[in-house]
């Protein structure tokens, strides 16, 4: 069967936009979490990690018209998929391959709809955006918003893994030859809905997270979107692209422990990343990083450690959880972490776990602390897991 | 290597966990269509219900049927489509934030307003493992659902699927689109829907869950030989679609027994319909099954069902006729069954059955 | 306190759904978590809600939770101390 390469991505998150963005402030050590600015909640004391762009700033850059209606979820999808398309060198109208969107997302348009709420129900004034509230709604527009001729749309919503899970449907659909050249990710920004609802659940931390720390209390929701463009490698050989990376295995497994909470010797997360081992004929020894889900929730973290120590023993592999840096984006963080993953492969970094201090007594090991420059990087595996337990990893590849 | 649709069972307008509507469907007798619910009390126990919504209920029970008339303990996949989840949650968590403030808000409902709350709920009760996963695509979100699982039989990655489709329909949801146009504001005879000279359908709501898997036995429903999605395809494109599917499954036109289509009886809608039959079905008889299921965005899982019941039971019913004098002439036993869906002739599916 | 203990009852059946159940189907000093009323993590954070909401309590972190619960009897002694209206 072809190797699966990935030829583009996209990114908008905390950190900004694009991957140059990124990767600079992953050097610098600069963390996007803060104050909200553009969310208006009344939870103001709760950091996130916000995308530094307002809905106006970012139509004025996608060239959106200030009438038009769209959602802030497809705003940050727009961004995301432009950049991933530019990258891949896909021109916009070229008919001559077959393309997919595969989107991953969770609230969708609640961000309008929290808004507009009374309106939907006693005015005519805001009716537009009731179309605009489902998941579904949100691809589409992402979809609208670039002129290339997808041939196929869908969209995954299994809550924090829905990105990841798109690139594990698109890599399928290649594999069968089912389109050419998928357009996986996903997008969600920050609602008063989705912020509440972690708070209701009680585990967001009202200081920056400390993923992997002792004393950690918590995540800091974010928002953001990423998309990777994937294609068969002959079809990128025959584009002649520059190949990033490929994707050499994933896996998805569930938990089926618990609504919300992962079980605490982390199966689910355990039979994912073994999935995805075993489909890239690797051993855990030749895992190089790993972008860990590592949310700051103290169930998460130590769920997740016991998973990894169960996958690698006493030889674990450096460890980082970069949502010290964007917050929590949900849906997108699949794709913003296999974003970051890919730009730590091919750029030849392993970008820190910030707010590091103090070990977990029952792990092992203790996360990349400073940003490690120059290390060559032959295959980064990164997790994503889901309330629910959808649990699953990927595993990127350089290029033999 | 064929793939194979064990058993289905649904909770919708029809009677539920049944095949009644074969033989008595129940007629639509308003546009805004209420489930008929079964007895949940022997499927769930009042301490595991007291936290679920209806939807989720729905869904745990037609699994459980499913699995018990495919004889399977453990699905090696469950993958669910919804358009728009756990509506009944997700508004009240909304109704709190709002009117609340923000504060003093009941996690349940957020905890329960997550898509994927259903195929989780339904691993967690079986202790599955396996591959996990929620499709919410509006209009084609079953049929998301359905070509994941197709997709990775076909690669031998998994031999059992479990595949559903779940969407309810609240009172503000429904207000919410009738704004937009999604519902009749009439009750409409069988025969008006059929003229579909008017915007909107009936709505109804759906629970719907079949098994997939690689054994033929006695029981199995009928063989999923292939699907195919795609967006905005215009006529031409659709009508090369149809071609490749048929090509690719050497089948030529006239061996296709009847094309399934989810006419609503909403013009702008079956206009869509209409278009295919006059250029690419022209002596296909056309079923329809929205009329006695309802319009919701989970119901594209029932033209599939519909076609998989009449391919097991080798007859179609005189009411999924959508032109009656299609009905009378029809004498064989079907063998091969196209189901075609759109969603706002955007998002496009078509699914090929056979006996 | 009789009074209190009564009141949470209800307000424990009401806000978990525990459908069927009657005040006097819960002993005030039985554990509600485990083996008692086998009542889990998402239950607690029911529970946080209705004391912020009823009596004005407001829990900073779920594990403060654990010791207040530990049966309707001792959270009725909490609230009791704690309550702002």
């Amino acid at each position: 069967m072809s190797r699966i390469v990935v030829t583009g991505l996209g990114i908008i998150s905390a950190l900004g936009m694009g991957a140059d963005d990124t990767y600079a402030r992953l050097l610098e050590g600069r963390s996007g979490i803060g104050k909200m600015k553009y969310l208006k909640s009344k939870h103001t004391d709760l950091p996130v990690g916000e995308v530094p762009f307002s809905d106006e700033e970012l139509r004025e850059i996608l060239f959106i018209k200030e009438d038009a209606s769209i959602t802030r979820t497809s705003l940050l999808g727009a961004a995301a998929l432009r950049e991933a398309l530019a990258s891949a060198s896909l021109l916009p109208r070229d008919r001559s391959w077959k393309m997919a969107f595969i989107s991953g997302t969770t609230v969708g348009g609640m961000e309008k709809s929290e808004q507009y709420y009374y309106d939907f129900l006693h005015t005519r004034d805001r009716d537009e955006y009731i179309a605009l509230h489902d998941c579904g709604a949100c691809t589409d527009m992402i979809g609208q918003a670039n002129p290339y001729g997808f041939e196929m749309m869908t969209t995954i919503s299994t809550a924090c893994s829905s990105a990841a899970n798109a690139i594990i449907l698109g890599a399928n659909m290649l594999k069968l030859n089912r389109t050419d050249i998928v357009v996986v990710g996903g997008t969600e920004c920050l609602s008063k809905f989705h912020l509440d609802g972690f708070n209701s659940l009680m585990i967001l931390d009202h200081e920056p997270c400390r993923p992997f720390d002792k004393n950690r209390n918590g995540l800091n929701l974010g928002e953001g979107a990423a998309y990777l463009v994937m294609e068969r490698e002959e079809t990128a050989r025959q584009r002649g692209v520059n190949l990033l990376c490929q994707l050499s295995g994933y896996g998805n497994r569930c938990d089926a422990f618990h609504q919300t909470a992962s079980s605490p010797e982390g199966e689910g997360a355990y039979q994912s990343m073994m999935e995805a081992l075993a489909m890239a004929g690797l051993q855990p020894s030749d895992i190089d990083y790993v972008n860990a889900h590592g949310t700051g929730t103290p169930n998460n973290d130590e769920s997740e450690g016991h998973a990894m120590m169960r996958v690698f023993g006493d030889h674990m592999p450096p460890v980082s959880s970069t949502k010290s840096y964007t917050g929590h984006t949900t849906s997108a963080s699949g794709g913003v972490e296999a974003a970051i993953s890919i730009l730590a492969l091919i750029r030849s970094f392993i970008p820190a776990n910030l707010n590091f201090s103090e070990k977990i007594d029952s792990l092992n090991f203790t996360p990349v602390t400073e940003v490690k420059q120059e290390v060559e990087l032959q295959h980064v595996l990164t997790n994503s897991f889901g309330f629910g337990g959808n649990d699953s990893s990927c595993i990127f590849s350089k290029i033999s | 290597m064929s793939i194979y649709i064990q058993s289905a069972s649904h909770i919708s307008i029809q009677k539920p966990l049944s095949e009644e509507w074969m033989e008595m469907p129940i007629i639509p007798d308003s546009f805004f269509m209420k489930s008929e619910e079964p007895d949940y009390k022997p499927f769930i126990s009042p301490m595991e219900a007291r936290r679920m919504g209806t939807l989720v209920k729905r869904a745990l029970v037609t699994s459980a049927d499913a699995l018990r008339k495919g004889d399977c303990e453990m699905p090696d996949a469950i993958i669910s489509g919804t358009g728009l989840g756990c509506v009944e949650h997700t508004e009240k968590f909304l109704n709190a934030v709002i009117d609340n403030d923000e504060e003093c808000l009941p996690p349940t409902s957020f905890m329960q307003s997550t898509h994927n709350t259903i195929s989780s709920q339904i691993a967690l009760r079986l202790k599955c493992h396996g591959y996990n996963s929620t499709y919410s695509h509006r209009g084609t979100s079953f049929d998301s659902a359905l070509f994941d699982a197709f997709m990775q039989l076909s690669l031998g990655k998994i031999g059992t699927a479990l595949v559903g489709a779940h969407d309810e329909m609240t009172p503000d949801y429904f207000l919410m689109l009738s704004k937009l146009g999604y519902w009749k504001t009439n009750f409409y005879t069988l025969e008006q829907l059929r003229k579909g000279e008017e915007g909107g359908a009936i709505s109804g709501s759906c629970s719907l869950s079949m098994l997939l898997s690689m054994q033929k036995k006695d029981t199995t429903l009928c063989e999923l030989k292939d699907m195919e999605m795609f967006y905005r395809p215009g006529i031409l494109q659709s009508r090369h679609a149809i071609n490749d599917i048929l090509l690719r499954n050497k089948l030529p036109l006239s061996e296709i027994d009847a094309v399934v289509m989810g006419l609503s009886g909403d013009q702008d809608n079956d206009d869509v319909y209409h278009e295919l039959r006059k250029h690419v079905f022209q002596n296909t008889p056309m079923l329809w099954y929205k009329q006695i299921f309802g319009e919701s965005f989970s119901a594209s899982s029932f033209g599939v069902y519909v076609g998989a019941v009449c391919l097991h039971e080798g007859r179609i019913p005189y009411h999924l006729f959508f032109n009656p004098d299609e009905a009378d002439n029809f004498q064989k036993e079907p063998k091969n069954i196209l189901v075609y869906n759109h969603f706002h002739d955007r998002d496009h599916s078509i699914v090929l059955l056979t006996k | 306190m009789e009074n209190l203990i009564e009141e949470l009852k209800k307000e424990i059946i009401e806000v978990l759904n525990l459908e069927g159940m009657t005040p006097a189907d819960i002993d005030e000093n039985a554990p509600l978590f485990g083996e008692g009323l086998g009542l889990d993590s998402i239950d607690a954070l029911e529970l946080i809600v209705l004391m912020e909401k009823n009596y004005g309590i407001k829990l900073q972190n779920a594990n403060e939770g654990k010791e207040i619960f530990k049966s309707v009897k001792v959270m009725a002694e909490y609230i009791n101390a704690h309550r702002t209206k």
